[in-house]
């Protein structure tokens, strides 16, 4: 009798244990550089992102289910974002990775995810081909989407700012090694070449270089007006650093990386008035992003109440949003159907950068489709402004707005 | 480029000045290798590391107030200390142990947990090192260099010209270079050779260290601001000859000037190239450096 009393008892707890199994975590992976140069991008998306769960979780989660975050660091390299995705895949089993900021681990690692009919939501790389790599019709589904401003839209505000806006004739490139800063480099080319400029010299980079002389003294005597940037914050410092050195002083206008903690920190004056595409900057004009701002700076205590990059920090929160917001439309975790519901989400968003309304199609996989929802950002006195009064203007509209 | 000659000069001599002082760095952490290879025929493959963990000591220092001048001998001493702790715990064994090249894993490794450690007290981040002197370029025949540039030529030279005085005077230094010449004959007279080992490495940590806050104002302070040098500067001591401190500097200054000016001559995108093609022909041409002697091995 007690025999079949225990049987009973396990029976009944091994079915409660498997209910309890039901209402288990949503895995979402986060990947990204920690350390290394490129860490305070890293960082500040992770932070980000961290912020929305905890904002959706205490609501209830999603589903019912409580968001689970897998953050891996992949050292801003390539090899290591290609062992981490394997690793989300396989044995976490995520249902969505939200994360890459350097272009070339971007693109080494969605690769995995397409296969495995995984979301893979790129929340601050840049390099154009991301999202363009799995295209119908050669294959079915795109399972990579992207929350930042592509470099084919950040390449054109720059030559626009530079030669339209400044009235710059000769204009020099200089650009890092890495697959950011080479095809960073050809968008530019070809964008100033839409204005009918050829740069007067083309120089290059690379990680961890200190002296500059050579590149700044090439683009010196070829005659530059201004240096038009492609590259990560302690490398643009040294560039800003070895003009005052030169005692040659032209203004830099470049990729959104020169709004980066550590260029702004290590250029010092030498950094100011720099120019940069941003689709976010820690100003609280609406009241959602006062909220965001105050609970960033309140959960991470970041120096100087700055986000070390506010950009990389308000695209990761938005990108968990849009994710749950999918998840919450397809009413299941399958890859395929989150997918299906990212390409027509049919309720708007209220992110921070702006309310998306249907961000995605089946054919396009961007959230900033055009300059509208970029402003140029300044460098001033160890923060980013606003460099044009009415871009500040056009960022309150666009928080009404639907993403086109 | 169609430029005047003194327009001409004037580029030349401002790339010479960067190199020299790149250069002088190089030949720095170079003689710290040829000081542990001297006495033990061992090098220390995490002298970049002792160099990254100089200058983010010296940060620390200078940033709770104490002056740049005086933190120089505290970073000195730290440097020793972890110069010993290096030969200790991934060179001795190795040797003990007759194992032919296990101190080089070792030293690689205890460079690789070095760099970890910084990481975790220091943070990822490249830090700024404020300056000790003017940060306002100086002009000197028509081309503009850093103060700081200055300082790092004078620093180098003069931390090797004091280990160079020392050897050479004092008892200690007569016992090292006793060790150097013939390690048992100097086991048999009495020197402690254990004791000079470690004390060879703690020098040699001592110029990285010092190294690393001599560079320190003109780059950038981090965990990872040692890996690049460290490597270049070995290719520095291979070409200077691994037992020639003169062949460390001119090494140091060739593969400098060599750089900043193929950066410019030929392309920005070939820098590292010309460097390492000095390397490949030196070893192919006169595989002990450019200053180093040939040691026939009678077997």
């Amino acid at each position: 009798m007690t025999f079949h009393k225990t049987c009973l008892a396990l029976a009944i707890t091994l079915s409660l244990a498997a209910t309890a199994q039901a209402a288990d975590t949503i895995k979402i992976g986060v990947s990204g550089p920690f350390t290394g140069g490129s860490s305070s991008m890293g960082v500040s998306m992770r932070d980000g992102v961290r912020l929305a769960a905890q904002d959706i979780n205490a609501k209830g989660g999603v589903l019912g289910r409580q968001i689970e975050l897998v953050e891996r660091d992949d050292e801003a390299k390539n090899e290591r974002g290609v062992q981490i995705a394997q690793e989300l895949i396989n044995r976490e089993q995520v249902v969505a990775t939200l994360g890459f900021i350097n272009t070339g681990v971007a693109l080494a690692s969605t690769r995995f995810y397409q296969n495995a009919g995984i979301p893979a939501i790129a929340n601050v790389a840049t390099g154009s081909v991301v999202t363009q790599q799995f295209l119908p019709p050669k294959y079915e589904h795109n399972y990579v989407f992207r929350m930042s401003a592509a470099d084919n839209i950040q390449a054109p505000m720059i030559a626009a700012e530079a030669i339209t806006k400044r009235g710059f004739k000769k204009v020099a490139i200089m650009a890092d090694s890495t697959n950011y800063g080479q095809l960073g480099r050809e968008d530019m080319e070809k964008a100033l070449d839409k204005l009918g400029v050829k740069p007067v010299a083309v120089e290059k980079f690379n990680i961890g270089d200190v002296d500059m002389t050579a590149q700044l003294l090439r683009a010196k005597e070829a005659g530059a007006e201004a240096l038009l940037t492609y590259g990560i914050g302690p490398e643009l410092a040294q560039l800003a650093n070895g003009m005052a050195k030169l005692g040659w002083k032209v203004p830099l206008i470049g990729s959104w990386t020169l709004a980066m903690a550590n260029f702004i920190d290590t250029a010092r004056a030498n950094g100011d008035g720099a120019l940069m595409p941003q689709t976010f900057i820690q100003n609280p004009n609406t009241p959602k992003r006062k909220a965001f701002i105050d609970a960033y700076v309140k959960a991470f205590k970041p120096k100087n109440d700055r986000i070390e990059s506010a950009v990389s920090a308000a695209q990761g929160y938005d990108s968990v949003l849009l994710l749950a917001a999918a998840i919450e439309q397809a009413g299941d975790t399958k890859g395929a159907d989150i997918r299906a519901a990212l390409e027509n989400l049919k309720k708007p968003v209220e992110g921070v950068i702006m309310t998306y309304k249907a961000p995605y199609s089946t054919t396009d996989h961007e959230t900033i489709d055009g300059p509208g929802l970029v402003y140029m950002g300044e460098v001033s006195k160890g923060r980013v402004i606003f460099a044009h009064p009415e871009d500040a203007q056009r960022s309150v509209a666009n928080a009404g707005q639907s993403a086109q | 480029m169609r430029v005047s000659a003194g327009k001409n000069m004037t580029i030349f001599l401002q790339l010479a000045y960067s190199g020299v002082a790149l250069g002088m760095i190089y030949a720095v952490i170079a003689f710290g290798y040829q000081l542990t290879y001297a006495t033990s025929e061992t090098l220390n493959f995490g002298q970049g590391d002792a160099l990254m963990l100089g200058g983010l000591v010296g940060l620390t220092l200078v940033g709770m107030g104490v002056s740049y001048w005086l933190m120089i001998p505290l970073v000195c001493l730290f440097g020793m200390a972890q110069g010993a702790v290096v030969e200790r715990v991934a060179v001795r064994p190795a040797i003990q142990a007759r194992s032919e090249f296990g101190w080089i894993m070792a030293t690689i490794a205890l460079g690789i947990i070095f760099r970890n450690m910084a990481e975790n007290i220091w943070g990822r981040d490249a830090l700024h090192f404020p300056s000790p002197v003017s940060e306002t370029p100086l002009s000197v025949l028509g081309a503009n260099i850093l103060p700081m540039e200055l300082l790092v030529v004078a620093g180098a030279l003069l931390i090797m010209g004091a280990i160079e005085l020392f050897n050479r005077t004092s008892i200690y230094g007569k016992a090292v270079v006793a060790t150097s010449g013939d390690r048992d004959a100097a086991g048999l007279m009495g020197i402690n050779t254990k004791l000079v080992i470690t004390f060879s490495y703690a020098l040699s940590s001592l110029t990285a260290a010092f190294a690393g806050v001599l560079v320190a104002p003109l780059t950038l302070t981090g965990a990872s601001m040692g890996a690049v040098l460290g490597l270049k500067a070995f290719a520095v001591a291979i070409v200077g000859g691994l037992n020639s401190g003169l062949g460390a500097i001119v090494g140091g200054l060739l593969l400098g000037v060599i750089e900043t000016t193929t950066g410019f001559y030929l392309s920005t995108g070939y820098k590292d190239v010309p460097g390492l093609i000095l390397l490949l022909l030196v070893l192919t041409v006169r595989p002990a450096g450019l200053f180093g002697k040939t040691a026939i091995k009678k077997v």
